[in-house]
């Protein structure tokens, strides 16, 4: 549903259907009301990637292929980027980062949205050895 | 104020204007017979005359959608097409208009394919009547000249803040030579004045999305956001037109009239026709016909007022229309007929369906036009068919 | 109103004779009016130029005309019809290497009418280089009419052709003169 506070009157838009990212200067990280950050796509989700930080390789992949940057990277202590955490208020559970992930086993994998992390990472499955 | 005398063509007249403009892009994919104006163009590029940019691109729809990527960077734009080319932008006008980017576009009119013409109508104006543009039409190379300062000014307007197309006739105003003043560079640019963007785009400090997607919750509030502002666009159209009469002396309405008060018989049309059949109504004058001429200058916003002040007391109205409307009456008929409805007006009403393709248009046409009139306010009710044609060649043709 | 049609063929410069003559009359402060019948042809196509000089501000934007001057800047097209349109006191100046009496033997139809020869062609390969018949036909044109005296309008024309390099200017105004001097 869209939220009622963005459902103005014709006369209060922006003329040319201007949408602005932030109030006030970017560096103050202020997010406008329209800006995508503010509205949440949690509940699009069934399932919901989960991470396995065990089998992580840190290359990235899945950082580069999520369509709504819901991979969140970090850095570790000599600065070299690695994965961080998933933003599960925009991710939408497409799967995709869980198909470009290349370990073995899958350092991220689908799950149901309701199933807690914890039980979801005692579920991971074992290697899988090539036939 | 000293005003320069000199000899152009419509199309020059337009590129001159644009350089007063000191415009920052010209993106432009050349057309007969709007080609003069860019090249024209390009050449003040070349010669150091003026300092913006002149894009080449590959096709009138690349065109306008440069126009659109510059005017939202935050750019004074302008550009010009024709026919065909006209058409491969009509996309992208609707993109111009509903993102509210002030382009001036001059179009010089002319008839659309098939079959292939490079002559003047204005099948290419009336494919853009919904473009969401305002649209104002000039009938001489000194009209074209003063319209087009007037455009940006109005265009870029904070309370209009739309696109403007000027439209000329293609050949009988674009490669048509006349002498005609024009304003001195610093006053004509005085008279446009600065460029001020609104929300651009090439601004870090104020990232901003254009034209974003608006499905259900929002499509009707911003087209009708766009509604209301080409009706804000009359009061301004009408302020500028009122300064650039102060500036230059040359005066501009959104509908021209000429011997209406007493006219029992009216002709209206738009364009290049318009100075033909003032000579028409001085020849039937001196005969004592009691004729008239309305010729309607802004096209879009369409000013039903002002046109209804003419029409409350002729007999006939004879609307001209220079495109084949190919199933119904032609387009500037039916506005007249719907003015002729909300005020109750009763006039018999006909339609001449004239002058495709640069098919000629004379002084004895319009006489002849004028007299056939005649004969339906001597009967008191039409006797002539409703949709009639001139100088065509074959049996006669007429619809209703 | 002063009205002139031109016969040319595409490139030999009628248009920007019709063009020229509208500058040097909007100088002298009349109103003009010059535009062409275009065409998809290409160069060597016969067409049509015109012209319309007034006191008052000319607002006809029909082509039909019935000129003063029917001005012929290509010998060949005497052989076609370019007699339509014409009113009694019409003249004619063509640019031919004939006499009077060659050109009425050739083509008859010019009997009776008022028409003065010209070699433009000749005159412009001579003075400017090239067969640009435009500019000395108007030289013709001044002596016929009498619109102005030929030294103001020569001088006209070599303002107006000031962009150009000084040797084809010159070559335009010896044209121009030349003409002037020779039309019978
Ligand atoms: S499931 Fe889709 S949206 Fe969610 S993190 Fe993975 S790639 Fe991004
Ligand atoms: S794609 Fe897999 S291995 Fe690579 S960073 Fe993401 S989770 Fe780790």
């Amino acid at each position: 549903m869209t939220e009622e506070h963005l459902l103005k009157g014709w006369e209060e838009f922006e003329p040319g259907a201007t949408l602005f990212s932030f109030e006030g200067k970017p560096d103050q990280e202020v997010h406008h009301e329209n800006n995508s950050v503010q509205h949440s796509v949690a509940d699009w989700r069934v399932d919901k990637p989960v991470h396995n930080k065990e089998f992580c390789i840190d290359c990235q992949f899945c950082w580069v292929y999520c369509p709504d940057t819901s991979i969140i990277p970090d850095v570790d202590d000599k600065g070299k980027g690695i994965f961080g955490h998933i933003d599960y208020k925009h991710c939408k559970g497409c799967g995709i980062c869980v198909d470009v992930c290349p370990t073995n086993p899958k350092s991220l994998l689908m799950f149901a949205d309701h199933l807690p992390v914890e039980e979801a990472l005692r579920q991971w499955p074992e290697k899988e050895e090539k036939k | 104020m000293e005003q320069n005398r000199i000899v152009w063509d419509g199309n020059m007249a337009a590129s001159q204007a644009m350089r007063q403009a000191k415009i920052d892009v010209v993106a432009a994919y050349p057309i007969t017979p709007s080609t003069p104006i860019v090249q024209n163009y390009s050449q003040f590029v070349a010669d150091g005359d003026v300092d913006g940019e002149f894009v080449m691109v590959e096709s009138e729809h690349s065109a306008m959608s440069a126009c659109v990527g510059a005017a939202s960077a935050g750019g004074r734009v302008a550009t010009a097409t024709s026919s065909q080319g006209y058409a491969l932008m009509i996309e992208v006008l609707y993109q111009a208009s509903g993102m509210r980017l002030p382009i001036v576009l001059n179009a010089v009119n002319r008839a659309l394919a098939a079959p292939l013409n490079i002559h003047g109508d204005h099948s290419d104006m009336y494919l853009g009547r919904d473009a969401g543009w305002i649209n104002m039409v000039a009938n001489n190379p000194q009209e074209v000249y003063d319209l087009n300062l007037c455009a940006f000014k109005i265009a870029e307007d904070y309370s209009v803040r739309l696109p403007v197309a000027v439209n000329q006739d293609g050949f009988l105003v674009s490669h048509t030579t006349e002498a005609l003043n024009y304003l001195p560079d610093d006053e004509a640019y005085k008279f446009i004045g600065d460029y001020k963007p609104h929300n651009p785009m090439l601004d870090p400090e104020k990232p901003v999305t254009y034209g974003a997607q608006t499905e259900g919750e929002w499509h009707y509030e911003h087209k009708m956001r766009h509604e209301h502002a080409m009706y804000n666009s009359f009061g301004v159209i009408e302020k500028v037109l009122a300064e650039y009469k102060e500036l230059s002396g040359r005066e501009y309405k959104f509908v021209e009239t000429y011997q209406v008060d007493d006219a029992e018989e009216i002709i209206i049309c738009m364009g290049s026709v318009a100075g033909t059949t003032q000579l028409a109504v001085d020849k039937l004058r001196a005969e004592g016909k009691k004729v008239g001429l309305v010729s309607v200058r802004l096209w879009r916003p369409f000013p039903k007022e002002e046109l209804a002040k003419y029409l409350g007391k002729t007999k006939t109205i004879t609307v001209l229309d220079r495109s084949a409307p190919l199933g119904s009456t032609g387009a500037l008929y039916n506005e007249v007929a719907a003015v002729m409805v909300d005020n109750g007006y009763n006039a018999v009403l006909l339609n001449y369906v004239y002058g495709l393709g640069g098919r000629d248009m004379t002084i004895d046409h319009l006489t002849e036009i004028f007299n056939s009139a005649k004969e339906c306010s001597d009967a008191g009710k039409r006797v002539k068919p409703l949709i009639q044609t001139i100088n065509l060649r074959g049996k006669e043709l007429s619809f209703y | 109103m002063l009205e002139l049609r031109w016969h040319s063929r595409a490139g030999q410069g009628a248009v920007t004779g019709v063009k020229a003559l509208c500058d040097v009359m909007a100088h002298e402060g009349k109103h003009v009016q010059g535009f062409s019948v275009y065409g998809a042809e290409k160069r060597g196509a016969p067409m049509n130029a015109f012209n319309r000089v007034d006191e008052n501000p000319i607002i006809d934007h029909s082509k039909a005309m019935k000129p003063d001057y029917v001005l012929v800047i290509d010998p060949s097209l005497v052989y076609t019809d370019i007699h339509y349109d014409i009113k009694e006191t019409t003249k004619y100046i063509i640019t031919t290497h004939l006499s009077k009496e060659e050109l009425l033997e050739a083509v008859p139809a010019f009997a009776g009418k008022e028409i003065y020869l010209v070699d433009c062609i000749k005159i412009s390969q001579e003075e400017i280089g090239r067969a640009m018949p435009n500019t000395p036909m108007l030289g013709a044109l001044m002596k016929v009419s009498g619109l102005f005296e030929i030294d103001d309008f020569a001088g006209s024309m070599e303002k107006l052709l000031y962009k150009f390099p000084q040797k084809i200017i010159d070559g335009n105004v010896k044209a121009i003169k030349r003409a002037y001097a020779e039309v019978k």
